[in-house]
């Protein structure tokens, strides 16, 4: 970790913060080179500017495409996130790139810091081109609103009809206590659940608003006093917070002292682990 | 800068007097207050003595002992008695006391807020420090809560009042032609209601602080220490100052034109004022409510958000948010004007699709107060909420596509002079284009699931907040400092401010996003292993950021001292407080202007200068 902050430090700090001194000590200076002022037509400015977006554009979307954000995603409702996040990351990416390649061009190719250049072109954008810019605007916003928002919605946020589990949460200052009423389980501090069976924690807390958030599920939800709240879901993959952090049932709404402490493991296991979990716990019960 | 403006006069320990006033008032006002609450008790039967109503009605009237003090009581209310006023100072010491010219009051605010933000931006550092290990490196997790949420309600008056009140009041009355605000009293009374909240939220330190963040949702809030109702009084304090500001920017932006300056010919900077004081004006009393039912929940026991006695918690959030979000747009909207401003006179071409912008201005305004809940897509509201929040959160993307179609039109085919102002203009436009697609993957409901409440919040923010505004306020220091102090400042230690400020924050921020995937939640002293070397990198980073603040004190110190006199118009820029010296006079303008033609006429060679000057004295009314 130490070589990490040298490192950044190094590659960052270190060459700027010595510029910074330098020009401190010796003035006066002429901080930016003084370009000759650029005179590309407008076919020529629009042409660079297209290809810089092009391939931004095409680097990016590549990127978006190849990168994992999420690096779990252990629940059905999780790859549907992950899945909406990338698309909408897609989207984004040739909106930045056009401001990116704007700036880029007209710093680099129109730019100048020495002495006040002339006027540049007079037009003020009173023609089609705002409409056409605010119908290209209004239409991606729609394109969102519809997939992914409304479309996945649903899906993410709706109860289970038939959950093959239920557990009950409550959250207090600062820890969390699991009941399993069909296996007749109180108080536990982890929580362990079978792969691919479809569960549901129905949330409440007992002092002040906590959130239930489970990082390798993807999702959360805040847990209330004297309301409860619920999540459903499917884990499809295996899990465990010895090995993987993300498996751990967070506290995610600041909630005092301990917030930042307040966590206890999550657990997907086999159905025949899972089984023997319940058994082991039932007997330390009675 | 106070001090610099007017140094050939002379100065002395006699310049606090108003202040030293307001003081001794505002103990007697407090012990008076403190004396009356024992006395209604011990007559009612309790016992004397109750800190909390103590401190409340304490501080109610010390604050008004305060105001009287410092200056309302001789300079304001004694005429409403019909007693003799007295007429403002025309000393430096006026910088330190109860004065209505709008360039001082400007000038308090600016250098009053600055030093917030130096003082906050050190405790971010500080929280830096502290994060570079998994476990905390420097704080308890008590005092980590407590730093972290004084940093955020700190950074978040920093945000309303540093552009709106330092710049909004310096520059808007220069921009129209006018000489003054409306209500000049009035908004002395906005700015010396401001120390007060600053002793509250650093004194509030010495009775347990707060440990609930700015938000400071309830239950936590009606159970913590007793430091959270200093924090209570203080945004209700800070709240009548926005508000009573807002009222005055609207009414001097309506009424206080030069003639020939119609709405199509205002500077688009005074736009974004009128704009983001339409929110402040409308809003900023629904945060004051909210803290006023905490402080009965917790004094007088009301059961606002107490669910074991008929309240909910929820209520809270929602009238919260009703305020906290259209905040969002008064911190920035200004941020936005700056920036199309510099950007029109340093790509020297007319402000592309003027209207448009102002619309995207007026349509952002619009929808503000109709948005709030996206901030509680997680809180377990209404799940029959989700869909309709959802969609007019998207819709907000349709304004503000129209601010970036006025900056990227503007630049496009100019001839860029690259100095300062113009570098930052260009990072905001970088920035909040960050800022703002982070934002669409916030308001779609499926993905804020994921990241809510994570470190991906905390890096969408201050992309917005600090790339959309900060940036902005440091730009628009740059480019009215000449106008302001009538000094130039070193150029290079502004570039060198520009580039360190703009990589460390970049590089600080961008990796924030990565730490939310990976499962770091926000306001944590203390986060899981996996995430110690990003965190490392982060810190290394922000510490790069900190230091850029450095070159900038550096520089305004030595200009201040040093710097070369400066032109009227060094920028030859067309807007009216080009066109009177560097500083301007009292009264503004030598003679009124009449305006005559666009703000942003540049280009053409036979454009009309924006206005012409009458002789003195002729009528000054506002235009259509």
């Amino acid at each position: 970790m130490l070589i990490t902050i040298l490192a950044a430090l190094t590659l960052l700090g270190i060459p700027l913060l010595t510029a910074g001194i330098a020009l401190l000590t010796e003035r006066p200076v002429q901080p930016v080179r003084v370009r000759p002022l650029n005179s590309d037509s407008d076919a020529k400015a629009g042409l660079i500017t297209f290809v810089l977006w092009a391939i931004l554009t095409g680097a990016g979307v590549a990127a978006v495409l190849v990168v994992d954000f999420y690096s779990v995603i252990g629940s059905d409702r999780g790859q549907e996130i992950a899945d909406a996040f990338r698309f909408l990351t897609a989207l984004a990416v040739p909106v930045g790139a056009l401001v990116v390649s704007v700036i880029v061009y007209s710093m680099l190719r129109r730019g100048s810091a020495g002495d006040l250049p002339p006027d540049g072109p007079a037009f003020d954008g009173r023609g089609a081109f705002p409409r056409l810019w605010l119908g290209v605007t209004a239409a991606l916003t729609l394109l969102v609103m519809i997939y992914p928002g409304l479309w996945t919605l649903n899906d993410v946020i709706k109860k289970h009809d038939h959950p093959d589990l239920v557990i009950e949460v409550a959250a207090m200052q600062w820890t969390w206590l699991m009941e399993y009423p069909d296996y007749g389980l109180k108080n536990q501090t982890e929580i362990v659940i079978p792969v691919d069976k479809k569960v549901t924690f129905n949330i409440t807390s007992r002092d002040v608003v906590h959130s239930f958030w489970v990082p390798a599920f993807l999702m959360k939800v805040d847990a209330i006093p004297g309301h409860t709240t619920s999540i459903s879901l499917v884990a499809d993959d295996l899990g465990d917070y010895s090995d993987e952090p993300l498996y751990r049932l967070q506290c995610a709404e600041l909630c005092g002292l301990s917030h930042a402490n307040m966590r206890v493991p999550v657990r997907v296991v086999t159905n025949e682990e899972f089984d023997d979990w319940v058994a082991q716990k039932s007997a330390a019960a009675r | 800068m106070a001090v610099a403006v007017a140094r050939q006069q002379t100065f002395g320990l006699s310049a606090f007097g108003s202040v030293f006033r307001g003081l001794t008032n505002a103990a007697a006002g407090f012990a008076l207050a403190v004396l009356g609450v024992a006395i209604v008790r011990w007559l009612s039967g309790h016992d004397g003595w109750d800190f909390d109503q103590a401190l409340i009605f304490g501080y109610i009237f010390g604050l008004i002992g305060w105001l009287m003090g410092v200056g309302l009581w001789s300079r304001w209310a004694k005429e409403w008695f019909g007693l003799e006023t007295t007429p403002d100072s025309r000393t430096p010491d006026r910088y330190f006391a109860f004065t209505t010219d709008h360039k001082v009051i400007g000038v308090q605010y600016l250098v009053t807020f600055l030093t917030l933000f130096m003082l906050a931006g050190a405790m971010a550092m500080l929280i830096r420090l502290h994060l570079i290990t998994p476990e905390g490196a420097v704080f308890s997790e008590a005092e980590y809560n407590r730093v972290m949420s004084m940093h955020g309600i700190i950074m978040v008056a920093v945000a309303v009042a540093s552009v709106i009140g330092g710049l909004g009041n310096y520059m808007v009355p220069l921009l129209i032609g006018s000489d003054d605000m409306a209500f000049p009293r009035l908004n002395a009374l906005s700015f010396w209601l401001v120390p007060p909240v600053a002793v509250l939220l650093l004194s509030a330190q010495a009775f347990g602080g707060w440990d609930s963040g700015w938000t400071s949702y309830p239950p936590l809030s009606t159970t913590n220490a007793t430091g959270q109702l200093f924090f209570c009084l203080a945004i209700i304090t800070f709240g009548l100052s926005s508000i009573l500001g807002g009222l005055n920017f609207l009414i001097t932006i309506i009424f206080m034109r030069a003639p020939g300056m119609s709405w199509t010919r205002i500077p688009i900077f005074v736009w974004a004022i009128f704009a983001a004081s339409w929110l402040a004006l409308t809003f900023t009393q629904f945060f004051a409510a909210a803290m006023f039912m905490v402080i009965l929940d917790r004094v007088a026991g009301t059961a606002f958000f107490r669910a074991d006695a008929g309240g909910d918690p929820l209520l809270y959030q929602h009238v919260f948010w009703f305020y906290s979000h259209p905040a969002v747009y008064i911190f920035v909207l200004p941020g936005f004007g700056i920036t199309l401003e510099i950007l029109a006179h340093f790509s020297r071409k007319p402000l592309f699709a003027y209207k448009w912008a102002v619309g995207g201005l007026m349509g952002i305004v619009m929808i503000a107060g109709l948005v709030w809940a996206h901030h509680m897509f997680v809180s377990g509201m209404s799940n029959n909420l989700l869909a309709p929040f959802l969609i007019v959160t998207e819709i907000i993307s349709i304004p503000t596509g129209l601010i970036f179609l006025s900056a990227l039109g503007t630049i496009w085919m100019g001839r860029l002079w690259l100095k300062p102002p113009m570098l930052f203009a260009l990072a905001v436009i970088f920035n909040f284009m960050i800022g703002g697609v982070t934002g669409i993957h916030l308001a779609d409901v499926p993905t804020d699931i994921s990241l809510s409440d994570t470190y991906f919040v905390v890096a969408h923010f201050h992309y917005t907040i600090i790339g959309g505004e900060i940036f902005a306020l440091f730009g628009a220091i740059y480019y009215w400092f000449p106008k302001i102090t009538g000094k130039m400042y070193d150029e290079g230690l502004a570039v060198v401010h520009f580039w360190l400020m703009f990589i460390g924050f970049n590089v600080a921020f961008l990796p924030m996003f990565w730490a939310g995937f990976d499962g770091m939640n926000r306001r944590v002293a203390a986060y899981t292993d996996n995430l110690a070397d990003l965190n490392a990198f982060i810190s290394a980073a922000s510490f790069v950021l900190g230091a850029s603040f450095l070159f900038f004190l550096a520089n305004m110190a030595i200009s201040l001292l040093s710097g070369e006199k400066a032109e009227a118009n060094p920028w030859h820029a067309r807007t009216l407080e080009w066109q009177t010296t560097s500083p301007p006079p009292i009264e503004n303008f030598a003679s009124t202007p009449v305006v005559v033609a666009g703000a942003y006429d540049y280009g053409s060679p036979s454009a009309q200068p924006h206005a012409m000057f009458s002789p003195a004295g002729a009528s000054d009314d506002a235009g259509s």
